[in-house]
């Protein structure tokens, strides 16, 4: 029957390039022809049409599953447990608002013996594939997925394969430029940190100048300094500092997702 | 002129005194020539470039400072749907009265009394149409605007506009169903003469070919059969295939006509999918106030598309106890937001209000509690969803796209993408970001996957696992949508 209808409809389609003002529409199976022979008008072109309606209706009902495909070669098992899916959001809200931070959230991955799991694999590929230390970081993240994943999808293959990258660079975070009176804040405790950072926008010491060593500072500061950090840039009131209270915020959270005690 | 699209917002209907109501961005968006219009539009439509804005039940009108160095005495008749401006453009309605339109749409135009002139023009407008068919009166089933896919937009729904006459309701209704006899017949015979002069006929290679059909069939309120046919327009040509796509697309419209022509003898389910296929108007009044499908509804998927100037959304459900799909519709104009208050992956104890016919279609009706997060849905192997999908084919022919959740693997068969199991497969579509997460999901072996069949393969929508459900359906434009 599917043979039939297709053979109609192949047949259909040559008469519909022609039209049938130059060729008289196909003689086609039972029941098809009995549908045809109920339009309501007789000329070539009701017939052809409805013939073209009917045969489509047919094998669009009948359509049939193609041959079943060989499964892929999956990859090498990888044991460690996947990140949760608070901890994917917070990568997309990270990779939307901050992407300084989303260096450390793969090496946090890592070191927590946490997986990618596959939604933001893609996309990380997606994102990194011309990036050689940062997608180095996304395979040791992903895990053989990574590598396989890539050999299926061309477009996440990288773009210059034979870059070849130090170890020490796929592992550490990169280091990100603070000035000496902001890098000793480093090593400060939680309630100066924030009294500083605080005070140095009630004082109008910092402004929109300052906003790229500020999130800097942010991105590299000891974590357990973040959350007292954000509540003194809230209570500023100053716009910048809103939005880096939020940084630090979004930061903190980046860290009790991924399971870091902070 | 009532437009083709018909917005008519504020109606009088016997003496039911009108409400004033301002049209939506898409029914603006409807009126406009083109997108392009609506964009050039979109700088004016504030109001530092307007004096002697106002609005009352009928007119709108404003003094626009366009690039001349008098300003522009623009009037819209929002009722009867008009417009004047004294600009020098040919385009109707022109970028002037779009502005004012957008602008009173945002809230920007404020109550006032009726200026002479707009007074002198609305009395004009009432004498040349008081020979013809009498304003108002028409309260014909109609949707609130975005109701559904194909809907005409632009329409208000009457149902907040008191009780109509039932006389007026009647014959308003017999006058639409004429109205629609008439576009489905045009539509056969316009049908019949592309079979007569044959698809390589340079006409259908041009967009006017179709626009003319399109508006034709707009005017005779089949409002979904003229955007399948401005769908249709984009086939042509567009793949090795082509001329087999577009005839069947023909074809099924040439089923829906007939169908449509013969409404009255039609077994009551499909007639009511043939008039909702067709492009008759329901309204969401009508809907709600049927019985609810109350159900665990699974949240399924979700996918976006934009039609034209709209993006649609479609949230597919399947009811836990009944096994049953539903969808909900969500619609966009520029920088209007989506649906998300359905979260895929998750299950909703609601009413659903299912539109006539048994359709898939459906309105939210009450949620009796919270969402519950992630599920575990019943998927079917290749052949039991072909099946399934084969018999809701069956009864609607036309269907374009109907959900199933399977069971598979992506795998390549003749170097492309394919779901696959050890019964048979299907071609795969989507973009490579859905494919190479649905892939690295699968890591080669058998995934739940909810899926969205079209006649030229399966979209994957949402690949449901363990502990989360990833929602790869396609997405619409962050920049169109302001919240997708």
């Amino acid at each position: 029957m599917t043979a039939d209808l297709d053979a109609d409809w192949r047949e259909l389609v040559t008469v519909a390039l022609l039209g049938t003002d130059r060729r008289p529409p196909p003689e086609t199976s039972d029941p098809i022809a009995e549908v045809v022979d109920d339009a309501v008008r007789p000329d070539d072109a009701a017939r052809m049409l409805a013939a073209v309606g009917a045969v489509a209706a047919a094998r669009r009902a009948a359509f049939v599953p193609g041959p079943p495909a060989a499964p892929l070669q999956p990859p090498t098992d990888d044991e460690r447990p996947l990140c949760s899916p608070a901890a994917v959001q917070c990568w997309r809200e990270i990779v939307a608002e901050w992407p300084v931070l989303e260096d450390e959230w793969v090496l946090t991955v890592v070191e927590q013996g946490l997986r990618v799991p596959p939604d933001a694999l893609a996309e990380l590929l997606f994102r990194h594939r011309g990036d050689a230390v940062r997608r180095t970081r996304v395979a040791l993240a992903a895990g053989p997925a990574a590598g396989w994943l890539a050999d299926q999808i061309d477009r996440l293959a990288p773009s210059n394969s034979s870059t070849s990258v130090s170890a020490e660079r796929v592992t550490s975070l990169p280091d990100l430029p603070l000035p000496p009176e902001l890098a000793e804040l480093r090593s400060v405790d939680a309630h100066t940190f924030a009294s500083r950072l605080a005070q140095g926008f009630t004082s109008s010491a910092f402004g929109p100048a300052h906003k790229a060593v500020l999130v800097n500072l942010l991105a590299r500061c000891r974590p357990a300094v973040l959350l007292d950090a954000a509540e003194a840039l809230d209570r500023t009131g100053v716009g910048l500092a809103l939005a880096l209270g939020d940084l630090a915020r979004l930061r903190h959270r980046m860290m009790t997702t991924l399971g870091v005690t902070v | 002129m009532t437009h083709p699209s018909g917005p008519v917002v504020s109606q009088r209907l016997g003496n039911v005194r009108p409400v004033q109501q301002a049209w939506t961005i898409e029914q603006v968006a409807a009126v406009a020539p083109s997108p392009r219009s609506v964009a050039a539009a979109e700088p004016l439509a504030v109001a530092t470039r307007w004096a002697s804005v106002g609005a009352d039940d009928r007119a709108l009108w404003g003094r626009c400072q366009g690039s001349g160095a008098e300003p522009y005495d623009t009037v819209v008749d929002h009722v009867e749907v008009a417009w004047r401006c004294t600009c020098p453009s040919r385009k109707l309605p022109c970028k002037h009265a779009l502005a004012l339109l957008l602008l009173w749409v945002r809230g920007g135009v404020a109550p006032g009394t009726r200026p002479e002139s707009v007074q002198a023009w609305i009395d004009a407008r009432d004498r040349r149409s008081a020979g013809g068919r009498g304003r108002g009166g028409e309260a014909e089933p109609t949707p609130t605007p975005g109701a559904e896919p194909d809907a005409e937009p632009g329409r208000a729904d009457p149902s907040d506009q008191g009780e109509p006459d039932r006389g007026d309701l009647d014959r308003a209704r017999d006058e639409r169903v004429a109205r629609m006899m008439e576009g489905l017949t045009q539509l056969d015979r316009w049908l019949e003469d592309r079979m007569r002069t044959g698809l390589a006929d340079p006409a259908l290679a041009r967009y006017a070919t179709w626009d003319e059909l399109a508006a034709r069939l707009v005017d005779a309120r089949a409002g979904a059969l003229a955007n399948r046919v401005r769908r249709l327009a984009g086939l042509v040509g567009a793949g090795p295939d082509w001329h087999s796509e577009v005839l069947a697309e023909l074809g099924f419209l040439h089923l829906i006509a007939q169908a449509g022509r013969r409404l009255p003898t039609l077994p009551g389910p499909l007639a009511d999918a043939v008039a909702t296929a067709s492009g008759w108007q329901v309204r969401q009044a009508d809907v709600l106030a049927g019985v609810p499908d109350t159900d665990d509804w699974f949240v399924a998927g979700r996918s976006d598309v934009r039609e034209d100037r709209i993006e649609v959304r479609r949230i597919w459900l399947r009811g836990e106890r009944s096994g049953r799909w539903a969808m909900l519709l969500s619609f966009a104009a520029y920088q209007q937001s989506l649906d998300d208050s359905f979260v895929v992956g998750t299950v909703v104890h609601a009413d659903l209000h299912r539109y006539p016919g048994g359709s898939l279609r459906a309105l939210a009706g009450r949620r009796y509690a919270d969402p519950l997060p992630f599920h575990t849905p019943t998927a079917l192997g290749v052949a039991e969803a072909c099946d399934a999908i084969g018999t809701a084919v069956a009864q609607e022919p036309w269907l374009e796209r109907y959900p199933a959740t399977m069971r598979v693997m992506p795998s390549v068969l003749d170097g492309r993408w394919v779901v696959t199991d050890r019964q048979g497969s299907l071609p795969l579509l989507g973009d490579d970001r859905a494919i190479a997460t649905l892939v690295a999901a699968s890591a080669g072996s058998l995934v739940d996957v909810t899926v969205e069949w079209t006649p030229r393969g399966v979209q994957p929508l949402t690949v449901h696992l363990a502990d989360r459900a990833l929602d790869i359906g396609p997405r619409a434009d962050p920049t169109f949508v302001s919240a997708a």
